[in-house]
């Protein structure tokens, strides 16, 4: 549904200028009916982000413990997969967030 | 400026699963002719405001389409603008006479949603959203949890002081017999519904409707009951909440609404009643702070005062039951505020009719704020 091959190939050249970059939590909220393709995840927390330059995206937070899902929390991008269409289709990476201090 | 509103009318909204696209369009088309006692040959041209039909139905070409079931083959355009596709279609029709293109238009707001299962509904509503928000499975009630998320810590505001709003429209909405939800529901109701995006509740969330509803607007004057369009003004943001620099206020809103103000002569303290894009409760509580009817932090507080409902309140937002009540079919919802607005001043609105009501707004929103389409009318 959410993406096709060559989509993701034109996306992944900017994904990979996430990784390793280092921000903080702007806002968050737990998603607990989520869209087809996440099904297997939820519950699951989606932050908004601010990196050290300002900049700002959104995505979701990966491997935390209870207490890191507030603002301000530093977080640190990684590379993740994200979802596939079903067995036969391109596995989707994406940017997640984990707190920093586990890199 | 001054652009006469002829006729109204809306189908019930709710799950609709007797009646096809073409059967609700052929009621509301209707509906509206008799109400402004013309017939499909006054008309000059036709506008449809539609999100989904493309996505969900695999039908486009909306303009032709429903331009068969009006009857006749005049000039016909489709505008989609996510869950403001209405009042953007109603706004272009607008602009059309006034640059004296065409005298006489039909607007038709129409959505057909529970032909789908959830899941493609989600889906197909978060084409509204940008590819990032998509790659971050966040859901448009996920969005808006993020702001009510924004909203309750920055002015201190309960999850209970947010379920009033949704209290209220389902006061209002029970009075209402065009409304999806005809019952009331207590803050305790919203409070232990489920969780779907935290700090929304179900109860907080506007539900899947099909319906249609349209307007026929003209440069001419035409009815016992005059009522008039004194401002249409649309205003967009970027895709994207996280781009913003506030999560607590829309700034299209904001911007809309001013220049709506200034092209009427009018202050928000003037409105009388508001039909407001309540998709969730928090959308209203921002909503009546950036048009002017509360301060900033206040609105949601207003609201619980009862500041804004029935019988009681100073502005009266969504006597129809808004969107979480009377139901949201997107397309439709633009139109329908319209329609309310319209039957109000005019005095036609029953057990939940607004005395003395000479001034409406209606707030009609697409995507989590990327656009508003403001509409000013008066009797």
């Amino acid at each position: 549904m959410l993406t096709t091959p060559v989509k993701l190939w034109r996306r992944q050249k900017k994904v990979a200028t996430h990784i390793g970059r280092v921000g903080k939590i702007l806002n968050w909220t737990i998603i607990r009916v989520p869209p087809k393709a996440f099904h297997h995840e939820a519950p699951y927390p989606v932050v908004i982000v601010e990196y050290e330059n300002r900049e700002r995206t959104i995505g979701q937070l990966v491997d935390f413990e209870e207490g890191d899902l507030k603002k301000g929390k530093r977080i640190v991008a990684i590379l993740r997969r994200n979802f596939s269409g079903d067995s036969e289709s391109v596995i989707a990476y994406h940017i997640k967030f984990k707190p920093y201090e586990k890199i | 400026m001054r652009v006469n509103v002829l006729g109204v009318s809306t189908t019930e909204f709710g799950e609709l699963w007797e009646k096809s696209p073409r059967a609700l369009a052929r009621q509301a088309i209707q509906g509206a002719l008799n109400d402004a006692t013309i017939s499909s040959n006054q008309i000059d041209a036709l506008f449809v405001g539609n999100m989904l039909s493309g996505i969900l139905g695999n039908q486009a070409n909306l303009g032709s389409f429903f331009a068969e079931e009006l009857g006749v083959p005049v000039p016909s355009y489709r505008l989609e603008a996510a869950c403001a596709s209405g009042g953007v279609a109603l706004n272009a029709a607008i602009n059309s006479i006034l640059a004296g293109q065409y005298e006489t238009v039909l607007v038709l707001g129409i959505e057909k949603m529970t032909d789908s299962s959830q899941d493609d509904v989600t889906s197909g509503l978060m084409a509204a959203g940008s590819d990032e928000e998509r790659m971050a499975g966040v859901t448009f009630p996920g969005i808006y949890a993020l702001m009510a998320q924004a909203y309750i810590d920055e002015f201190a505001v309960s999850e209970e002081t947010l379920a009033t709003i949704s209290v209220k429209n389902h006061y209002h909405g029970s009075l209402n017999d065009k409304a999806q939800f005809r019952k009331t529901i207590t803050v305790e109701d919203v409070m232990e519904s489920g969780k779907i995006a935290d700090p929304l509740k179900l109860l907080d969330c506007s539900p899947i409707s099909d319906g249609a509803s349209a307007v026929i607007i003209s440069a001419k004057k035409k009815g016992k009951k005059p009522v008039y369009i004194t401002a249409s003004e649309v205003a967009s943001d970027t895709l994207s909440l996280h781009d913003r620099s506030s999560f607590t206020s829309i700034s299209s809103v904001v911007r809309a609404s001013k220049k709506a103000y200034k092209k009427a002569g009018i202050k928000p303290e003037e409105i009388d009643i508001a039909e407001i894009h309540d998709c969730f409760s928090i959308a209203e509580a921002i909503a009546v702070e950036d048009l002017g009817f509360s301060k900033k932090g206040q609105g949601a507080k207003d609201i619980a005062e009862g500041k804004m409902t029935l019988g009681k309140g100073k502005v009266i937002t969504n006597p129809s039951g808004g969107l979480k009540a009377c139901g949201h079919p997107v397309g439709a919802t633009g139109i329908k505020q319209i329609v309310e607005i319209t039957q109000q001043l005019r005095g036609e609105t029953d057990s939940r009719q607004v005395k003395n009501a000479k001034i409406g707004l209606t707030h009609n929103v697409g995507g989590s704020g990327a656009i508003a389409a403001i509409h000013i009318l008066r009797n």
